[in-house]
């Protein structure tokens, strides 16, 4: 269908359209026109992913600015799935403009998973093949073919140099398969034609950490424009994602390994040295002159940039006492070894980069400059050796990477030193981890250096958390509920179990008998009156395994038994996919399953459990972080001090997001339904920081049941819905035609022109609601004992 | 903080075996192993006992015929022995070639120094022209013993600075932290309080109030949390305006202090001046009160007319002084002798960009003129 938005044509590949796609496309249409940064949310289920495209696209090809798309998503599928969206939008955009338009859409993952040539891509590592690959691609390989000598080169690279390079795939929209299948029929390499193609693209779909993490960044996307439109989905963890591309953990074995890189490298020098001392000299005299941009090799054959980021990178020249490649060596060495001796204590150390560098000082006279300059310089060094057998250095680059981020930001950072892996191991495993707290730094130069960046995600709430700790102002932030025609979802909290004990998982009480039975019963009951698959969260592993063992004890698995198939997930990511495998099955086959699974883990984030494979969600006691960790112990502190967000507020928002993404899982449509259950005493203060579309439908009276009430508003819940329920009803309520749109369009200026009259909106009611709402005491007592004393 | 030495404990491999004794760390599990900076060679310490307690004698490894004493004995620091052995000839060379970032022209000095330092560390550890090296270092060492000095000076402070830096900021935080679980106690406490206090308040109440009663307890509980926030925001604004000026306070005192020229060793030292004493404060700039260009005031002119106004006791009754209508008159008859208005006014259509007019100029000129005439 195709409609306006003020003066913006926008085509829509369906017929019908969900009345919060239209409000969701009017606010990035509203945010784009003004020029500044938005976070907002909207049900998983509604389709973002075509309204966000459907509405860019049009707006990039009516403006003339043609403003560039970089769409970020997490995982590979999602952006595969995005391709296709795509793809199909642009289809359907030229049936309805009866041309083709001047459009190129490109994805781009990792070389693993695009490489054609036929023995790498053969390889299972990643590290492996990007290795390889470049020992095939480098500029200096290719170089030596021509000196006559006998290297091998990939076919597939080689002969992109042949094309026009503006123009090394057609115009359109690959999928990766896409152009995979591409690269074969004309045996050119999709990896460099679509990095090679990025500054010619219209839209432009990747991972997060090709944009986040600086390490990559300076390298894939430092070629985008300003009014470049960066949208970042399924960004409820972006603050982790930002926090983990800065953060290093440094064992002892990578220790090792570096010292084994290090020597390496002293030999490689030696040889040179003997053989082509002409190279070293040549580097070094560049390293003196500080040319450091005269040395612009082709940029793919870089194998380590700097981490520090790009408006900080440093134009200085090398200080003096790494200059010489044999200076440099040692100074690693030494630097190595010096991280060996502090490897080597027996208690837990936190102490800051200041702290670190003066320690460092004090027994290496290693000064803070000729650290930062690590990562760069072992860069350079890399080039002149021509090193080929990569990945035999990647502990040494760590290390490198380390030197640098130590020595470049004092603020945000933390050295944690661990010598045990847990409180009870006798033998010592030293990690240092050198964590980032501050999530606003590796965003900072994304949110700097493009004018919009849109932040989106099913479960964002509540909203103001993050531009509080990304640092960041937004022009709007705006949360969407879904439109339904019938109540298609059952949220419910439950605080008691049948016998009107309460039930929680914290510390105290998670492994008393009686609450544990009472998680028991919720589950039994559940899977007695639940049609097809259950899925029920636990807040960790731990917690799940000495659950589950008392239920066996109990002879509670026994009596589910009767009713469906366990099945349970682990930390290993392979038995974990046959459970699921397993789990879809009994789901299809037979009486369904129950799959017990962890919030934090594989299954929560990017497995959807539509229709039959989740009518039901269980979500046994609230998901916190385990807050002894000494790294969130840190962050925490470091969020109180310079975000001004309490300790608790915060792990009660970082459970609550991880909650509300579960219990997203089971609703994947409009046309899905499912109970979600919230089984804690706790949620019943929390309720009002799940996302707006969740604790709109969560009914008043349903916020304080016992098991068996629970389990009858479910049974009464699960009757209506299989009633059949036919696309017609949901029609002008929760999809709208055109017809429909104009209505509400015409309503909307109506509505407008009254409000006008009147004088002023009181705009904002909304917000200054949820604001309001935030505050932590418990008001349930009060109607408690209003009730007892109307009795 | 970082950990003392002591705290590196020393963890080696059940089956390490002491070079001079052959005694392995299996059957003594206390084994210490210490290293003579002479010649770093690793022994365990009964050996260190046994052999060197009556004196210096030579080192036990075969081949090795260096004298050692017992007291230069210590604990391996790092594992690798030639990082070891590195890092005591820089900490020798370094306390001697200690020259400072400031004192160079320009940045490419200081790396070609950094580098000649390195360049010499190397060799020592190598043993490359270890003779010309050391020679070169004792010559620069023997011809700089003040700016040597001074440089180690600083750096002490500075370190004793830092010190005392990260000393404060720790305290700061420690205060912060137990601020704000204070505060949180408080709050909890507070809930509690009013929770009781409603509760006792709805016992003693009759049924009818009972609504009203847990309507005003909401209220209350909401005004204080909302006053409390108010509250924190302010102490946190507070404490971040101290904060600011805390880290301002410890000001970087870098004052470059080399004195004799740069020896023959290190080039592109800056040359040294020494700075102007500054001179008092005018805060005139320059100007004198009652000194004028073109005239000096006197005491008596020559007046038929003003004479006789001298001796009148009617006039000067009232206050009327003379030398007063002498300045004033002067002060007019001159004012805008200075001032070349045909200048002026040519400069003025050059730059007609600035379109100020000058009004005073233009007027004042012909009362000058007029009055100096009447004057006359």
């Amino acid at each position: 269908m195709k409609f306006f938005i003020d003066d913006l044509p926008v085509l829509f590949p369906y017929p019908r359209i969900y009345p919060e796609q239209y409000a969701y496309m009017c606010g990035l249409k509203k945010t784009l026109d003004s020029g500044g940064h938005c976070v907002l949310e909207m049900p998983s289920g509604t389709g973002k992913t075509v309204t966000l495209l459907s509405l860019i696209v049009a707006y990039q090809m009516h403006y003339p600015t043609h403003r560039k798309l970089i769409y970020c998503s997490r995982t590979m599928s999602e952006i595969e799935k995005a391709l296709a969206e795509l793809k199909e939008l642009m289809k359907y955009r030229t049936q309805q403009l009866g041309y083709t338009e001047d459009f190129r859409a490109l994805g781009l993952t990792s070389r693993k998973n695009l490489c054609l040539h036929p023995s790498v891509k053969r390889e299972k590592s990643g590290t492996v093949v990007d290795a390889r690959c470049r020992s095939l691609t480098a500029g200096f390989v290719k170089e030596k073919k021509e000196r006559g000598e006998d290297v091998d080169l990939c076919v597939y690279h080689e002969n992109l140099d042949l094309l026009q390079p503006t123009n090394l795939v057609p115009r359109g929209v690959f999928t990766l398969d896409g152009l995979l299948n591409y690269g074969e029929q004309h045996k050119q390499c999709p990896y460099f034609s679509a990095r090679r193609m990025m500054p010619f693209c219209n839209v432009i779909i990747y991972s997060y950490h090709y944009l986040l993490d600086p390490k990559i960044a300076e390298r894939v996307s430092k070629e985008f424009s300003r009014d470049s439109i960066v949208v970042f989905d399924e960004a409820h963890n972006i603050d982790n994602v930002c926090i983990e591309s800065l953060s290093i953990d440094i064992s002892e074995d990578s220790l090792r390994k570096a010292t084994r890189g290090a020597n390496n490298l002293e030999r490689k020098i030696q040889e040179v040295k003997s053989s082509d001392a002409d190279k070293l000299n040549n580097e070094y005299m560049k390293l003196v002159e500080g040319l450091r941009e005269a040395e612009q090799a082709r940029e793919e054959d870089q194998f380590i940039s700097n981490p520090v980021l790009p408006d900080d990178l440093l134009k200085e020249a090398v200080p003096g006492n790494i200059r010489r490649a044999e200076h440099f060596v040692a100074f690693l060495k030494r630097f190595i070894e010096y991280l060996k001796t502090r490897m080597k204590v027996t208690h837990t150390i936190s102490e800051t980069p200041l702290s670190f560098l003066s320690h460092v000082k004090e027994l290496t006279y290693i000064e803070r400059k000729p650290l930062r300059f690590c990562a760069e310089r072992l860069t350079s060094l890399v080039r002149t050796l021509e090193l080929i057998n990569i990945e035999d250095y990647q502990p040494l680059q760590e290390v490198a990477t380390f030197a640098t981020l130590v020595s470049t930001y004092d603020k945000g950072f933390l050295l944690i030193l661990e010598p045990f892996e847990s409180e009870a191991a006798t033998v010592p495993n030293p990690i240092l981890h050198f964590t980032c707290l501050d999530a606003a730094i590796a965003i900072k130069p994304v949110i700097e250096r493009f004018s919009s960046v849109v932040i989106t995600s099913g479960t964002l709430s509540p909203l103001e958390m993050y531009p509080k700790m990304l640092g960041f102002e937004t022009a709007m932030q705006e949360s969407y509920s879904m439109t339904l025609a019938r109540r298609s979802f059952l949220p419910m909290i439950v605080t008691r179990g049948s016998d009107q004990a309460q039930i929680s998982s914290s510390f105290q009480i998670r492994n008393d008998p009686g609450v544990v039975r009472n998680y028991g019963n919720i589950l039994l009951e559940f899977s007695r009156i639940t049609p097809d698959g259950i899925v029920v969260f636990f807040p960790s592993y731990l917690y799940m395994e000495s659950i589950i063992s008392m239920w066996q004890g109990m002879g509670i698995l026994d009596s589910i038994w009767n009713y469906k198939l366990i099945l349970v997930e682990t930390p290993d990511a392979q038995e974990s996919s046959l459970a699921l495998e397993t789990y879809r099955t009994a789901c299809c086959n037979g009486r369904g399953a129950i799959l017990l699974c962890v919030a934090r883990g594989k299954v929560s984030e990017g497995i959807d459990f539509d229709h039959h494979y989740g009518r039901a969600v269980l979500c046994i006691g609230v998901p916190f972080q385990y807050t002894e960790s000494r790294i969130l112990k840190a962050r925490l502190e470091f969020l109180r001090e310079n975000c001004r967000i309490r300790e608790n507020d915060f792990l009660s928002f970082d459970a609550m997001r991880h909650a509300a993404q579960c219990l997203g899982r089971v609703l994947r449509g409009k046309d899905d339904y499912g109970v979600m259950v919230l089984a804690d005493r706790r949620f019943q203060k929390k309720r009002n920081q799940l996302p707006k579309w969740i604790s709109q439908a969560l009914l008043e009276s349903e916020t304080n049941l016992s098991t068996d009430m629970a389990v009858a508003t479910a049974k009464n819940f699960l009757r209506t819905m299989a009633q059949p329920f036919k696309a017609k009803d949901q029609e002008g309520i929760s999809t709208w035609s055109l017809a429909d749109l104009e209505r509400h369009r015409q309503k909307q200026t109506q509505e407008e022109g009254r409000v006008r009259q009147e004088g002023h909106v009181n705009g904002n009611a909304a917000n200054g609601a949820r604001n309001g709402a935030g505050d932590e005491f418990d008001d349930g007592i009060d109607e408690d004992l209003m009730m007892l004393d109307a009795q | 903080m970082p950990p003392s030495r002591d705290a590196i404990v020393h963890r080696g491999d059940e089956d390490e075996v002491c070079p001079v004794c052959k005694s392995s760390r299996y059957l003594n599990p206390d084994m210490r192993f210490l290293i003579n900076p002479e010649c770093y060679h690793k022994m365990c310490e009964s050996c260190v006992d046994r052999i060197f307690s009556s004196g210096p004698a030579n080192c036990p490894v075969a081949g090795c015929h260096k004298t050692l004493r017992k007291n230069r004995f210590r604990k391996q620091t790092f594992e690798d022995i030639n990082v070891e052995r590195e890092v005591d000839i820089r900490r020798r060379v370094m306390t001697v070639l200690n020259r400072r970032e400031e004192e160079f022209d320009s940045k490419l000095d200081w790396d070609n120094f950094l580098e000649q330092r390195e360049e010499m560390i190397f060799n020592l550890v190598n043993g490359v022209d270890v003779g010309k090296t050391e020679a070169d270092l004792q010559q620069y060492a023997s011809e700089n013993m003040r700016s040597i000095r001074t440089n180690q000076d600083l750096e002490a402070k500075e370190v004793s600075s830092f010190q005392e830096r990260q000393n404060q900021e720790q305290e700061l935080a420690r205060i912060r932290r137990q601020a704000a679980r204070e505060e949180k106690e408080n709050e909890r406490k507070e809930v509690m309080a009013s929770r009781e206090d409603l509760l006792s308040r709805l016992a003693s109440g009759r049924p009818a109030d009972a609504a009203a009663i847990a309507r005003e307890g909401q209220k209350v509980l909401l005004k204080k949390s909302s006053a409390r926030r108010s509250e924190e925001e302010r102490i946190r604004l507070k404490q971040a305006a101290l904060r600011g000026s805390d880290s301002k306070k410890p000001g970087q005192a870098a004052a470059t202090a080399a004195e004799e020229s740069g020896s023959g060793l290190i080039k592109g030292l800056k040359k040294i001046k020494s700075p102007e004493p500054e001179k008092p404060y005018d805060p005139f700039g320059g100007m004198v009160p009652n000194q004028r260009d073109y005239y000096t005031l006197r005491d008596h002119y020559p007046s038929p007319y003003l004479d006789p106004i001298r001796q009148d006791t009617r006039v000067l009754a009232g206050g009327y002084d003379l030398q007063e209508y002498y300045s004033r008159t002067l002060l007019e008859a001159f004012a805008g002798l200075g001032c070349f208005i045909n200048e002026e006014v040519s400069k003025r259509e050059a730059s007609s960009l600035n379109a100020m007019k000058p009004v005073g100029t233009q007027g004042a000129a012909p009362a000058a003129g007029s009055s100096s005439q009447g004057s006359k």
